[in-house]
């Protein structure tokens, strides 16, 4: 697959000065005791400078792993990045660069947040040494100067009091409060690109709002880029621009959020999105995906969905499907549904999806 | 799962109790019987000692021989005063338990008196040790026995209660077929015989004799129609003490469930939604008698369960199964799947293993694994046919009423939809009953037919999915609802964000509890009464629809989309700091 295949197309009208990250047929495996995990294989995208993008899929589908490659954090070995991986950031490929250099761009270009904020602040340091650290050692500027800007970017994430707040240890904060923290010193040092891991997973619904909800003033604000990962089909509606749906290690479909969401073409896509209860779907059964991921070890050979695929025809248990631009919609799909000749089948396929989004009754809109 | 079978269900009303199960005894006599049971051991072991003492010969055999048996007989005394003369109530059966521990600790301080003041020259070293060890038994267990017998004297009149039998509690035999033809026929068969629907009507395994009050038949358990309530909770409250510095005091109190009433219908599904720490696992494993409540009372069929003797409480605990929250915690990973799931048939004396595998079969199948996983353990599966497992082992004792507890929180969504559709199958074809937990609004919107919406071990709202989620009528709910992300771009609005985060359980707030977050007190210039006087559960109109809030009157469209409005890009994290 080529790179310019993979790109998002249509949805990003930005010319290639606008480019922050391109990340080009990324490959990343384990080597564990029972063999090797593909993890990520084969992944490519572009974010332009101040987009956001939302990578989603289910638990295992290789999204974090996506992230942590493209931030240099898995251990090698186990880790190992295929040959041909690239992932251009700013005009220079992070895969390439020392871990000097690396580590100068960790931080102050790209800043990562993740899902369970406990884990990744450390407990023996108060939350403001934390980030002024951050702040010292990428900035270079005196304390007294890094204290001010922490104590300003702990106000600007909604902590009240924060001269008092920065002085506390990590367990002292509850937990909508901490990934303010992380958000905080994620944004310290007005990265360029912003990764949030699940950022709002481990919160209660209503603070997950207000984190959301921070997470796109800010970037708005500050003009800064965001991949959002989830399993939430819903925190991706609500806070990006695009979306690339992963099923185990591979990029199945690709496009703008309303496109996807609202006329998948991909069959996994399809599933997941009828799985979504709804108003909708009260008083029958779900359309749910048969069976289950595949394990890593044993991957079907051609389409990866094809054993689950409810459409799967004897193309799709010859060949692997390319990401490829769609015929009847603006976007990139892994399927054969989208090759010529199955043009029927795709009909079928997305008259299915749009029977199974309208089952059961009706209830007009809640507030 | 419709909902049009349960609107206009009245607000609970005193729950009408069928008949009344033995009560476990108080306190201070189970107290009692433990140290019995402890004295038996002693008594026994004692028995082994000198028994070894007499086959190995040691000096002084022939009379450690003799001793052998009183000590059998003090043993048998015991377990006869235990078991069948407390159990009577009876007014003398306390005065022979008194007198017969009275009668052992004479014995036993007549030994430590002689052998300490040193009448009893003639032992040696060693049996003055066993004799000292002997006669510790009368102060240790006897006395405290006796102590505690004096203390529920009260106990001790004369009201024996009749065991109950499975049977007559309603639970469905175990060799009932789950499902298929056969099943389905037995359901929906009338009375086998022209009796009054109101008489007893012989359930599939045995008789039933006549008592005082009638018992519900096992058919009429299952059938919707039956009058009043599934599950009736009142006023019920579980509180956590907090323990605390060196010598582990108790320093406070979490108030995780703090006076919970509502209803379960037969047949429907009633869902509790809210943050986590809420309440809401709290509250399902208090209703099922899990653990024991604080206070507050839970009736189950017309059965009060308060300190229910547990004989009585078995054939209860088999119409009510719990799934819980975790798939990978709640099975234990050295036992196979056979023991997991037939666990509970063998306390409920299903000893027979070949009829008990048949069984585990039979719901391994139900919930679509296959009859040859028996055999295999937890760790072989993946986490949606974990909670397949967890749902087969609540299925297999054919239970009525089921607590699922957030049975599809920690799974993938398309897995998620294979067991939500699972469990919408089971209860269609089962005609089952469900307390479904969770805080995944979207999922309760789907699957149920009541909600109880819980803040802080309170619930807040209650109201059919159509009255909650068109016109939410608490504050928190209209939060609650607003904060739901939208998978449907189209859909997307201008949210309502509630400030701050869920105050702590162990120190909930003054009044209303939603106070310190509540976005239409805010709107309402801060009125005094929110912050002064908790609000009661109130009834609007006879719909059935329950809200606890002083201003709900307040809440229509206009307030909540100016709120929404007005509120801030970033709201505080906090609402007051201290
Ligand atoms: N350090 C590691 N060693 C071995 N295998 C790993 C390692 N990290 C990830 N994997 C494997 O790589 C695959 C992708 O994992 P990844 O964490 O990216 O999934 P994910 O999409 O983020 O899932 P989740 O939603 O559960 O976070 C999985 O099969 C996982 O088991
Ligand atoms: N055994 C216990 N001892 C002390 N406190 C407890 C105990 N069990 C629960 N709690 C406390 O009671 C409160 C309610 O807990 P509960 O588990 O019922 O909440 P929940 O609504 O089920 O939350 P979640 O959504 O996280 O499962 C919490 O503050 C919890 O810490
Ligand atoms: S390629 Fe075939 S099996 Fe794979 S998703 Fe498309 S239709 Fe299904
Ligand atoms: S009683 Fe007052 S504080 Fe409580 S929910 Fe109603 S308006 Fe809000
Ligand atoms: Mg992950
Ligand atoms: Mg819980």
């Amino acid at each position: 697959m080529t790179a310019a295949a993979a790109t998002t197309g249509a949805s990003t009208p930005h010319s290639d000065g606008d480019r922050l990250l391109d990340v080009r047929n990324m490959q990343t495996r384990f080597h564990v005791m029972d063999g090797v995990v593909p993890a990520v294989d084969g992944v490519s995208f572009t974010l332009d400078r101040g987009r956001t993008l939302g990578i989603v899929g289910e638990s295992g589908s290789g999204k974090s792993v996506t992230a942590l490659t493209i931030m240099r954090l898995l251990d090698i070995p186990p880790a190992e990045i295929g040959a041909g991986s690239e992932a251009w950031f700013d005009g220079r490929d992070l895969l390439a660069l020392s871990e000097s250099e690396m580590r100068k761009v960790r931080g102050k270009d790209i800043a990562m947040i993740f899902q369970e904020p406990l884990t990744s602040l450390n407990p023996v340091f108060t939350v403001g040494a934390q980030i002024a650290e951050q702040v010292q050692t990428h900035l270079h500027v005196r304390a007294r100067e890094a204290w001010s800007r922490v104590v300003e970017m702990l106000r600007l994430v909604g902590i009240p009091s924060p001269e008092r707040r920065a002085k506390q240890y990590p367990h002292e904060l509850s937990g909508g409060m901490r990934q303010r923290v992380m958000i905080a010193m994620a944004l310290s040092c007005e990265p360029k690109l912003l990764i949030a891991d699940e950022p709002t997973t481990a919160l209660d619904v209503t603070v997950q709002a207000q984190i959301l909800e921070l997470l796109k003033t800010i970037q708005q604000r500050t003009g800064s880029a965001l991949i959002m990962i989830t399993h939430d089909l819903g925190v991706i509606a609500e806070t990006v621009d695009d979306v690339i749906v992963m099923y185990a290690g591979q990029v199945v479909e690709q496009g703008s959020v309303a496109d996807v969401l609202l006329e998948p073409r991909m069959p996994y896509t399809m599933g997941l999105i009828e799985s979504i209860p709804t108003v909708e779907k009260r008083g029958g059964r779900l359309s749910a995906i048969s069976g289950v991921v595949p394990s890593p070890f044993h991957l079907p050979p051609a389409c990866r969905f094809e054993p689950r695929c409810p459409y799967a025809w004897d193309t799709c248990r010859d060949r692997m499907p390319d990401l490829s631009v769609t015929r009847d919609a603006e976007r990139h799909a892994r399927c054969h549904l989208h090759v010529a000749g199955a043009a029927s089948r795709l009909e079928a396929a997305v008259s299915q999806h749009r029977q199974n989004m309208r089952v059961g009754r009706q209830l007009t809109d809640s507030v | 799962m419709t909902s049009g079978a349960t609107t206009g269900v009245p607000v609970p009303a005193e729950p009408a109790v069928r008949r009344r199960l033995r009560r476990r005894p108080p306190e201070p006599v189970r107290r009692a019987l433990g140290q019995y049971v402890a004295l038996v051991g002693y008594y026994l072991l004692i028995a082994v000692v000198l028994l070894l003492v007499t086959v190995l010969g040691v000096k002084g055999a022939a009379d450690a021989s003799a001793r052998l048996v009183p000590f059998l007989l003090a043993a048998a005394g015991v377990v006869f005063v235990g078991r069948r003369v407390i159990p009577t109530r009876q007014r003398w059966a306390l005065a022979v338990a008194v007198g017969s521990s009275l009668a052992v600790q004479l014995a036993c301080y007549y030994i430590l008196v002689q052998v300490v003041g040193g009448g009893a020259t003639e032992l040696d070293g060693n049996s003055a040790f066993f004799s000292v060890v002997l006669a510790a038994v009368g102060p240790i267990l006897a006395l405290p026995a006796m102590l505690n017998l004096l203390r529920a004297r009260r106990w001790f009149n004369g009201e024996r209660e009749r065991q109950i039998r499975a049977d007559e509690i309603g639970a469905r035999p175990i060799a009932d077929p789950l499902m298929g033809p056969a099943r389905a026929a037995t359901a929906a068969l009338p009375a086998p015989t022209a009796a009054p629907t109101d008489r007893p009507v012989a359930a599939p395994s045995g008789t039933i004799e006549i008592g005082a009050i009638v018992p519900l038949p096992a058919s009429a358990a299952r059938d919707r129609s039956a009058a009043g309530p599934l599950l009736a909770v009142r006023d019920l409250r579980k509180h956590f003490p907090i323990h605390g510095g060196v010598l582990r005091r108790q320093i406070g109190t979490v108030y995780a469930v703090d006076g919970v009433t509502f209803d379960v219908m037969r047949g429907e599904t009633f869902s509790l939604v809210g943050e986590s720490g809420c309440g809401k696992t709290t509250l399902g494993r208090t209703v099922l008698q899990l653990t024991p409540p604080t206070s507050g009372r839970v009736v189950f069929d017309g059965y009060e369960l308060e300190d229910v003797e547990p004989n009585d409480m078995r054939p209860l605990r088999r119409r009510m199964q719990i799934i819980f929250q975790d798939p990978f915690g709640s099975l234990n990973p050295r036992m196979p799947i056979s023991d997991i799931i037939g666990e509970g048939l063998l306390s409920q004396g299903l000893t027979d293993r070949q009829a008990r595998d048949k069984k585990v079969e039979d719901s391994l199948e139900i919930v679509g694994l296959r009859r040859e996983y028996t055999r295999r353990y937890p760790h072989e599966f993946s986490g949606g046919q974990r909670q397949r497992i967890g749902v087969a082992r609540a299925l297999a004792l054919s239970p009525d009423f089921i607590v699922a507890d957030e049975p599809v929180s920690a799974l993938d969504v398309s897995i998620q939809s294979q067991v939500l559709n699972l469990l919408y199958d089971l209860k269609r074809d089962l005609n089952l009953t469900y307390l479904f937990i969770s805080h995944n609004l979207s999922v309760i919107q789907y699957f149920s037919d009541r909600v109880g919406v819980m803040y802080l071990g309170k619930l807040v709202e209650i109201g059919t999915v159509e009255q909650l989620y068109r016109n939410p009528r608490h504050p928190y709910t209209v939060a609650l609802l607003s904060a739901i992300p939208e998978a449907d771009p189209r859909r997307r609005r201008k949210r309502l964000i509630l400030k701050g985060d869920l105050p702590s359980p162990a120190a909930p707030p003054a009044g209303c509890r939603f106070h310190t977050r509540c976005w239409l007190r805010e709107r309402l210039g801060n009125p005094e009464n929110c912050v002064t006087q908790e609000p009661e559960v109130r009834s609007l109109g006879d719909t059935g629809h329950q809200v606890a809030c002083h201003w709900t009157e307040e809440i229509s469209q206009t307030t909540v989309s100016e709120a929404a409005a007005e509120s801030p890009a970033i709201v505080a994290a906090a609402v007051e700091d201290e």
